[in-house]
């Protein structure tokens, strides 16, 4: 091997060192922990007298109706939440980007739901959508609307927490598509101006286009976290009305720590992350995000 | 035209971001019978007694400087650490280096409570429970993913002339990355430092199983005020809305660098 | 190193006491003889001396585990408020020096079970929630030996007599053997307001049918007739829609087996679900015990049933309009059917890992003992004394008819029913499908047959019955 060759790959492991030691140390022994517990029917019920039980605990997942409507109710929040975050964070990264008077104080206006405490903006959506003494409802008398039941009706309670979700988590992609159009050159605006195009066709043709590594990274990352989506819907609805809110994370969290069946709670994790891996791996190879483009020589 | 419906959309969403918070505000003012008044007011007579109360408590100072330190250690490990590995990764194609980003990935998919009582008994045994290192190692390894993917792509913006100019001219890896990649990757850096820094300031679930008397960090100790069978609204509001100033603090002070940053050569 | 001391006391304003109360509650130990006569603040050291009188004349060696220390744990609640501001006291009588760790309700039940579970000694004492699930988990230490210790406990002083049956019964466990003790007593009790029942030409109800029908009378506009707990959680509506099985001649669970399909079960959560659809406010579904004492408080609500505690807050005029004109009643009942409210003890132990069992024993009794539940209930603390229940500084810290309201409650409660079903191992997956199918029927998603039904089939597979 050449003298190159060896640097190259020392450096690359010096590199990596601190970052794989910490990671393998922190996710390795809990990971493999629950890889096994999932096969037990440990529960801190009954500690001492855990017992394999190999699958049972996947089959008996797979066929309760309560983890498939967890699923469905998991899948439609993520799905919407990101879908409807993403076109927010896109569409207002842009206006912003065009904008040019008071850039700064809608900036920091716009980061304020991620600089709160959440527990704080969490109570505080809770008393909003109070159905008698809320200031939703109340806004909503005075448009002359319907007062809704937000959080305990079957058709609005998943909304509700969409709403929450998107208010909380918009300014995540907005900040990441900020800079990735910071960065963008400006010829191919400037020409495409001077062709004629309209601002719309500029938007789809040039500006998402250009922008899309930043797009993907930033939803690649909000799906993995909206996955998992836990304190807005336990403080909020606690999964319900009925379960209709009640995500996978809440389902495990249900067994895990109220029912202290943490075998049963680990393999739904196992499954929760199985899709995850499987869905992100999909999506990373077709956006082909997994490898850079380019390397040194 | 155009421009009036730009900015009309602009306001309106500010307006949106704003109003919780402008809720929280207002409520931080309010007795706890006006908070919870119906309809709710607007205009109320406004007192201070929240206020007063959280800035002499000096639980709430504790929280504000356990979060402080947490944060700030977050942040720092967290780039000392990630910054190197995401430049690795997007300057080198080697066997296994698309898997190994992917599996610095998946440390983020794990749901928290399959990972909370092993954390847990692995700190209990290296007895680093309740200590600020202990949390700061855990916030580190929760956001490495972000950082890591998040500094591979802008470095994926930075041309690489100037590296190779560089090797060129006699210098070894690491007087390149240390003089050259990272000064230019600064506003990339800051970018991401903001983003780590929010979230170890706000996140909560490891904060209290790995925390406890020693180390209440301000998520953890404003659910303290979510009292059994009574919610201490002025106090939540209160701490909540102080707390905020800090963090605006940091976040303006590195807002020209984020912007400029997250804003890199030139994109193919 | 920032540890929580002692030094953290709540100011007196969030122990939810006006001065009125907190003078008024020196006054009446004055009158009982239990202060000085200069009538001192009672916290005052200069007055500590009358009080270690009152403990000295145990036949306990107190001072026994001077030097340790031990660690008390518990979520935000009246009991830790009252208690905390005495422990001044406590480290005076035995020199032990007490750590309190304080949480929030579900930080707090998320939090403790990973401690516990990873077999952590501390803390030492500490608040049960689910007796069922820390006993059967072996969390907790059994108390029998130590009650038969001459040098830890004085029986006579004690008085066990005074203190309420169902709150000496609660802590015997399945094997017989004692792993906690009761420390507060509460039970579900009416608080109408009686402004706007006279207004509206109702009394009082007693039935579930009067209920349903002054329900309806009261509601109008954008006020509520009645308000209950039905959020889809094993925390909201199972305790309040228990009493309505158990006031209706049914019970949760009988030999270990799930009877909430039985008619007389079925028929109470019926009535349960009709009188919120029908006399309750918007979006009753997601109500929680904040939402419904808010709703009453606010005066958009006529009626509540819920814990006794909540009269301490519905007195306080700063946080309620509701305030000087509340009517505390007894549990309503079922056609033909005799009340049986819903009540619970809060309840303390000690860690089986603790390292410091003797001291924590010491603590818990000194808790609990006659002059230290006097003080605590001059504060408002609902205890399981009858001697601190009927004291005058009780009677004006909660309020006189809400002290016999709740009273009539708690005697009138059945401790068996509710136990089999609170305190099975399994609590939490009885608790839960029920409090889900509850808040169906109130959304009127299900009907209160097809709910129950269907509840009690997944439970009782969950508990093996």
């Amino acid at each position: 091997m050449s003298q190159f060759r060896k640097e190259k790959n020392r450096f690359i492991f010096l590199m990596l060192m601190p970052a794989t030691i910490l990671l393998v140390g922190l996710t390795l022994f809990p990971f493999i922990v629950s890889f096994i517990l999932s096969f037990t029917d440990y529960s801190l019920l009954r500690p001492g007298q855990t017992k394999f039980i190999f699958l049972n605990n996947y089959i008996e997942l797979m066929t309760t109706d309560e983890f498939w409507i967890a699923l469905r109710v998991t899948l439609v929040f993520t799905i919407l939440a990101v879908f409807i975050q993403v076109v927010l964070g896109v569409t207002f990264a842009t206006l912003l980007h065009n904008e040019n008077t008071n850039v700064s104080l809608l900036r920091t206006l716009y980061l304020l739901p991620l600089a709160i405490t959440p527990i704080a903006a969490t109570f505080t959506f809770r008393l909003m959508f109070n159905p008698s003494l809320g200031v939703l409802n109340y806004f909503m008398k005075l448009l002359g609307l319907e007062p809704q039941a937000w959080l305990a009706s079957p058709n609005t309670a998943l909304f509700s927490l969409i709403l929450v979700d998107t208010w909380q988590w918009t300014p995540f992609i907005l900040l990441i598509c900020l800079g990735g159009l910071a960065s963008l050159p400006n010829e191919p605006f400037e020409a495409a101006k001077v062709d004629g195009a309209s601002s719309w066709q500029i938007f789809t043709k040039i500006t998402v286009p250009m922008l899309y590594p930043f797009i993907g990274l930033a939803l690649l990352f909000r799906s993995i976290d909206a996955f998992k989506t836990f304190d807005i819907i336990y403080v909020l609805t606690s999964g319900g009305p009925g379960i209709l809110t009640r995500t996978l994370n809440l389902y495990a969290f249900k067994h895990g720590i109220e029912y202290l069946s943490m075998g049963y709670a680990g393999s739904i994790a196992i499954v929760m992350l199985i899709i995850t891996i499987v869905v992100a791996q999909i999506f990373l190879r077709k956006n082909k995000l997994l490898q850079p483009k380019d390397t040194l020589k | 035209m155009k421009v009036f419906f730009r900015r009309l959309a602009l306001y309106a969403f500010a307006l949106w971001s704003f109003f919780p918070l402008y809720w929280l505000l207002n409520t931080s003012f309010k007795t706890s019978k006006d908070a919870l008044a119906r309809p709710p007011t607007f205009i109320f007579k406004p007192i201070m007694k929240n206020y007063t109360e959280v800035i002499k408590n000096n639980e709430v100072w504790g929280y504000f400087v356990d979060s402080l330190i947490v944060a700030f250690g977050t942040t720092l490990f967290g780039l000392l650490i990630g910054v190197p590995a995401a430049y690795v990764l997007a300057r080198f194609k080697f066997r296994g280096s698309a898997d190994f980003g992917f599996w610095i990935l998946s440390t983020r998919m794990t749901p928290p409570i399959a990972m909370l009582i092993p954390f847990f008994i692995m700190y209990l045994k290296l007895g680093i429970l309740d200590t600020h290192i202990g949390i700061i190692i855990a916030h580190v390894g929760l956001n490495l993913s972000i950082i890591v993917w998040l500094m591979r792509g802008f470095y994926e913006e930075i041309p690489m002339e100037i590296e190779e100019a560089s090797y060129v001219d006699g210098s070894s890896f690491f007087q390149t990355f240390y003089k050259i990649a990272v000064p230019l990757s600064m506003p990339g850096i800051s970018a991401v430092g903001i983003i780590t820094f929010l979230f170890s300031w706000n996140e909560f679930l490891f904060a209290l199983v790995l925390g406890d008397s020693v180390v209440r960090t301000s998520p953890v100790g404003l659910y303290g005020f979510v009292g059994y069978q009574k919610i201490y609204w002025g106090q939540l509001s209160a701490s909540a809305s102080l707390l905020l100033i800090p963090v605006l603090f940091f976040v303006f002070l590195f807002q020209k660098p984020l912007i400029k940053g997250l804003t890199l050569g030139s994109f193919k | 190193m920032k540890k929580r001391t002692l030094n953290h006391l709540p100011p007196i304003k969030q122990l939810n006491l006006t001065r009125r109360h907190f003078v008024k509650a020196t006054s009446a130990l004055a009158g009982a003889g239990l202060l000085s006569s200069y009538g001192l603040p009672l916290y005052a050291a200069s007055n500590v001396d009358e009080m270690m009188k009152m403990y000295q004349s145990a036949n306990i060696d107190w001072q026994s585990q001077k030097g340790s220390s031990i660690v008390l744990s518990g979520l935000e609640h009246p009991w830790m408020s009252s208690i905390e501001p005495l422990l001044p006291h406590f480290n005076k009588l035995t020199g032990i020096n007490v750590q309190v760790q304080k949480q929030s309700e579900s930080e707090y039940v998320a939090e403790v079970p990973v401690k516990l579970g990873a077999g952590n000694p501390t803390p030492d004492v500490y608040m049960v929630w689910s007796y069922g699930q820390a006993a059967n988990a072996g969390w907790l230490e059994s108390l029998d030996q130590h009650f038969d210790n001459p040098n830890l406990f004085d029986k006579n002083w004690y008085d066990l007599n005074d203190i309420f049956d169902s709150a000496k019964s609660f802590p015997i466990w399945n094997d017989g053997e004692s792993y906690v003790m009761s420390i507060t007593a509460e039970a579900q009790t009416m608080f109408a307001n009686q402004n706007m029942l006279d207004a509206a030409g109702v009394g009082v109800p007693t039935t579930f049918d009067e209920l349903l029908s002054s329900g309806k009378k009261l509601k109008s506009g954008d006020v509520s007739g009645v308000a209950m707990r039905s959020k889809a959680d094993g925390t909201a509506g199972s305790w309040p829609g228990g009493g309505f099985v158990f006031s209706n001649g049914g019970v949760i669970i009988q030999d270990g087996k799930c009877m909430l399909d039985s008619p007389e079960a079925i028929e109470a959560i019926h009535y349960y679900g009709t009188i919120l659809k029908e006399a309750g406010p918007l979006g009753v579904g997601n109500y929680h015990w904040y939402e419904c004492l808010n709703d009453y408080m606010q005066e958009v609500c006529a009626i509540g049933m819920d814990s006794s505690n909540f009269a301490t807050d519905i007195e306080n005029p700063e946080k309620s309009n509701a305030a000087g004109h509340t009517t505390y009643g007894a549990m309503v009942s079922g056609p033909g059917k005799t009340a049986k409210p819903n009540m619970w003890h809060w309840m303390s132990g000690i860690n089986s890992k603790s390292q410091n069992k003797a001291a924590a024993f010491l603590f818990l009794t000194w808790a609990n003992s006659k002059p230290t539940c006097l003080m605590s209930s001059a504060l408002g603390l609902a205890t399981t004394r009858t001697s601190a229940w009927e004291s005058e500084g009780f009677k004006s810290a909660f309020g006189a008819q809400a002290a016999t309201a709740a009273l009539t409650n708690l005697q009138n409660a059945d401790g068996k029913i509710m136990k089999d079903c609170w305190f099975h191992p399994q609590s939490g997956e009885i608790l839960t499908p029920f409090g889900i199918a509850i808040n169906e029927v109130v959304t009127g998603t299900k009907s209160a047959e097809k709910a129950m039904t269907q509840a009690t089939a997944k439970i009782n597979k969950a508990i093996g019955a």
